[in-house]
């Protein structure tokens, strides 16, 4: 599924830092870009999930991204976003380092994740995308997101 | 050939269980009243608009099983038949085969019952095969096998057919109606009537065909079918384009609502050959005039998910203008700020009229129980006589789409085990009819309905003795027991098993699933009884499930909402009044000992300072159980909009959902019954 987001002839990237590094996910998933707002905390969730916001009405989850990856904590600031991504009809708000600009790439510039095997938490990871010296880590969103669940449960 | 009827499939389903609750409302009265003339109108009313909705949407069986209702009650209405058990039996059984039938078409299942059976028990009333009513129809003939072969002159249009029409008019298309004869050497003449089809379905869309595009097919029609067209092309063009396909001997085309206007000049002749006498056929146009009459009062159909959706706007347009407020008061913007106190004003107002739309009567779900009521009776071999008040209460559409089993169920135990048999009631000097009353008012924010028989009532003793064989509660706790709390045990999950309690005089089955149920909705069910005058189930509901009424408390940053349906008070202690038995903190409160719960611990709240001088008790219960959470301060009393936390952060312990404060953060609610284990 989150392949099927990358194939194509040429897809659409949101790219966003998280620390020193740049990520991408898939335009189709990104509902709107959102700056940083009050959220609250909710009780008895693992400590990526950052708490709820109010957006226009509805109440949604947001998570640290950078927590999620296993990423060093850093201080939000006022590049820091919170991208809203659509997941099976699930609205999700995830807190990044600051988006940088959508690009377009095509399929060949992708390298799938199992040639990049080895770097930590890759299953979070569906693949690397080239973009002149640039490195784009695509983002597997169900793993990030539905998956954290199985995760919490099985810990337990 | 297919049109594109996704777009009225949701008016058909609608329209038809509207009819459907029409059909069984009036039958009822019509059983009790069979020389009513003016109910058998109102029945063949909705069952001709039902017939007319099926055969534009294409659900023969539907249309095949209404037209044959359509032939009996017009002999009933000429009075050649009387409205008796039989017949009225049989159109029950009829509205639930239609019942059925729309219920496939609306689940697509493609397996709707066969509806054969009950044709031919129409058809063999209808020609009298009954000994005391014979009123033999000599004319008539079965007319379902028979298919229309005589030419027809012009197509018979339903209120359904007419609103489309109107409505496309309104977009500025025409409807015509395209009379083709093909010439008599015509080969395929399903085929040419195909391609004419197409060529008028790329100029417009076809809403109807007579025959049905299935006959036309199956080639069963003779050298001539009609076809209304809805179409913005000229019409010269549309005849141009048919004409312009072989074998084609004439096109005629006609505007569609002039013909309606005047059916007399429109050569109006009914096209379904009813078994009726030629002489009754005006008649049958008549109630076809009679369909057109415009219902009083305007309204629209609208989806709830889009009031949902207006009523988060609207929120989200209170919380904006609170931020405008503290923006005013700020930065001292006096114009600013009344220019926001009228907002205010509009902003209220708008709140409360989209509060109002979602309102709907309750009578909505009332309807369908006097046909449950009847046919329970029935069964039963009891005679009811159910009273119905309130209809016109209103409650939110969350709230009546989920009231109806517990309802259902209420009034099935009143029918089986309050109300005696007859012989037993004239025994015991009641009337022989046992009433049931459902009755539905507002009671403050609250709606109650309550379902009251005159029956046996509830024999406490029985429920004691039941309880304690079940292993429920033990033979003291039962002596100790008052009635009243015996009684409440009919709520008890244990009670719920059959054979228990239905073989005597109390109630029980599924009563905990009510309970349940209402407790679900944020509602209360209560139970009075006396012993031979009868019982009374009492539900109280909340006006609507999405609004209620909190207590904003605060632990260090953070801010919660306790229902306030689940509070009892509260209370400011010192640190000194609490103290430990076996480990748990108590309090001493009017003589009780109750529990207490820290909320900054339980939520591990981040940052708490160090004990207070005073602590703030909220004192909550759950049933019998009380509990009091300890918070840092009371914010106050307010009405909060409950949201739900996602799927991604379903069921979190002790919290119930989410709510939106006036200055736009979110805010959680607490669930007190899971804080209190």
């Amino acid at each position: 599924m989150e392949q099927a987001a990358y194939a194509g002839e040429e897809s659409q990237l949101v790219v966003f830092k998280l620390d020193k590094e740049e990520y991408g996910i898939s335009i189709l998933q990104v509902q709107e870009i959102k700056r940083m707002t009050d959220i609250t905390r909710v009780p008895h969730t693992p400590d990526y999930i950052k708490g709820v916001i109010n957006l226009r009405g509805s109440v949604l989850p947001v998570l640290d991204l950078k927590k999620r990856l296993g990423l060093p904590n850093g201080e939000y600031t006022d590049n820091t976003r919170i991208i809203i991504v659509n997941l099976h009809d699930m609205a999700v708000g995830l807190i990044v380092d600051g988006v940088s600009e959508v690009t377009a790439m095509g399929t060949e510039q992708i390298e799938s994740s199992q040639s990049v095997a080895g770097v930590n938490g890759s299953s979070f990871i569906s693949g690397v995308g080239k973009l002149d010296n640039r490195l784009l880590i695509l983002l597997n969103l169900d793993t990030i997101i539905i998956g954290g669940q199985e995760e919490k449960v099985a810990s337990l | 050939m297919s049109i594109d009827m996704d777009q009225y499939m949701g008016m058909f389903l609608e329209e038809s269980k509207e009819h459907l609750q029409a059909l069984n409302r009036c039958l009822l009265d019509l059983e009790n009243d069979p020389q009513n003339l003016g109910l058998l109108d109102e029945i063949f009313r909705s069952a001709h608009t039902i017939k007319g909705m099926s055969a534009t949407m294409g659900f023969a069986p539907i249309a095949e099983l209404t037209h044959e209702m359509e032939n009996i009650l017009d002999m009933l209405r000429k009075s050649q038949l009387t409205a008796d058990h039989d017949i009225i039996d049989t159109l029950f059984n009829c509205i639930d085969m239609l019942e059925q039938q729309v219920e496939s078409v609306a689940n697509n299942t493609g397996q709707a019952p066969d509806i054969h059976a009950l044709v031919s028990q129409l058809s063999s009333l209808a020609k009298g095969e009954k000994p005391s009513h014979v009123i033999p129809v000599k004319s008539s003939e079965p007319s379902t096998t028979d298919s229309p072969t005589e030419p027809v002159a012009c197509t018979h249009l339903s209120e359904s057919e007419l609103y489309v029409i109107k409505a496309a008019e309104h977009k500025g298309y025409q409807a015509f109606e395209v009379q083709v004869i093909l010439k008599k050497t015509c080969l395929l003449k399903s085929a040419r009537a195909y391609m004419v089809m197409r060529a008028l379905e790329e100029l417009g869309e076809v809403i109807k065909s007579v025959p049905s595009t299935e006959d036309l097919e199956k080639e069963q029609f003779e050298y001539e079918f009609q076809v209304i067209l809805l179409s913005d092309a000229d019409p010269e063009k549309i005849s141009q384009t048919v004409q312009s396909i072989s074998e084609i001997e004439t096109v005629v085309l006609l505007p569609c609502l002039d013909m309606i206007a005047h059916p007399e000049t429109g050569n109006v002749q009914q096209i379904n050959s009813l078994p009726v006498t030629a002489s009754e056929k005006p008649q049958a146009n008549t109630t076809t005039q009679q369909d057109k009459k415009i219902k009083g009062g305007q309204s629209v159909r609208v989806d709830i998910d889009k009031l949902d959706s207006l009523l988060n706007l609207v929120g989200e347009l209170v919380i904006n203008k609170t931020r405008l407020e503290q923006i005013g008061i700020t930065h001292k913007l006096s114009d600013l700020v009344e220019t926001i106190e009228q907002m205010d004003r509009v902003t209220t107002d708008l709140q409360a009229v989209v509060m109002k739309v979602r309102m709907v009567p309750v009578g909505q779900v009332f309807n369908r129980f006097p046909r449950m009521v009847r046919d329970l009776s029935h069964e039963l071999s009891k005679e009811i006589n159910l009273v119905i008040q309130g209809e016109e209460t209103e409650l939110d559409r969350t709230v009546i789409d989920e009231i109806g089993d517990p309802l259902v169920h209420l009034l099935r135990n009143a029918i089986d085990h309050g109300i005696e048999e007859p012989l037993l009631r004239r025994q015991s000097g009641k009337n022989p009819i046992g009433e049931v009353r459902l009755i539905a008012r507002h009671e403050g924010n609250h709606v109650v309905i309550a379902v009251e028989d005159d029956g046996s009532g509830i024999n406490p003793e029985v429920i004691r003795r039941k309880a304690v064989e079940k292993g429920l509660i033990s033979q003291a706790d039962a002596e100790k027991m008052d009635n009243a709390e015996a009684v409440r045990m009919v709520f008890l999950p244990g009670f719920s098993t059959a054979d228990i309690v239905t073989d005597i005089s109390g109630r029980g089955v599924g009563m905990d699933a009510v309970k349940t149920k209402i407790e679900s909705l944020g509602g209360t069910v209560e139970v009075e009884t006396k012993q031979n005058q009868g019982s009374r189930f009492k539900i109280r509901l909340p006006l609507t499930l999405a609004i209620i009424q909190a207590l904003l408390v605060a632990v260090g940053e953070e801010k919660y909402a306790i229902p306030l349906g689940s509070i009892d008070s509260t209370i400011n202690i010192q640190p000194s009044d609490i103290k430990t038995v076996q480990n748990q903190e108590v309090i001493l409160l009017r003589g009780q000992i109750i529990p207490i719960v820290r909320l900054a611990n339980i939520l591990s709240v981040p940052g708490i300072q160090s004990e207070q001088q005073e602590l703030f008790v909220v004192v909550v219960h759950m049933g019998d159980h009380r509990a009091g959470i300890i918070v840092d301060t009371l914010i106050g009393q307010q009405e909060i909009v409950i949201k739900s936390l996602g799927k991604l952060l379903a069921g979190i312990k002790s919290i119930a959902g989410a709510t939106i404060l006036g200055d736009g953060q979110v805010a959680l609610i607490l669930d007190v019954g899971a804080l209190m284990q």
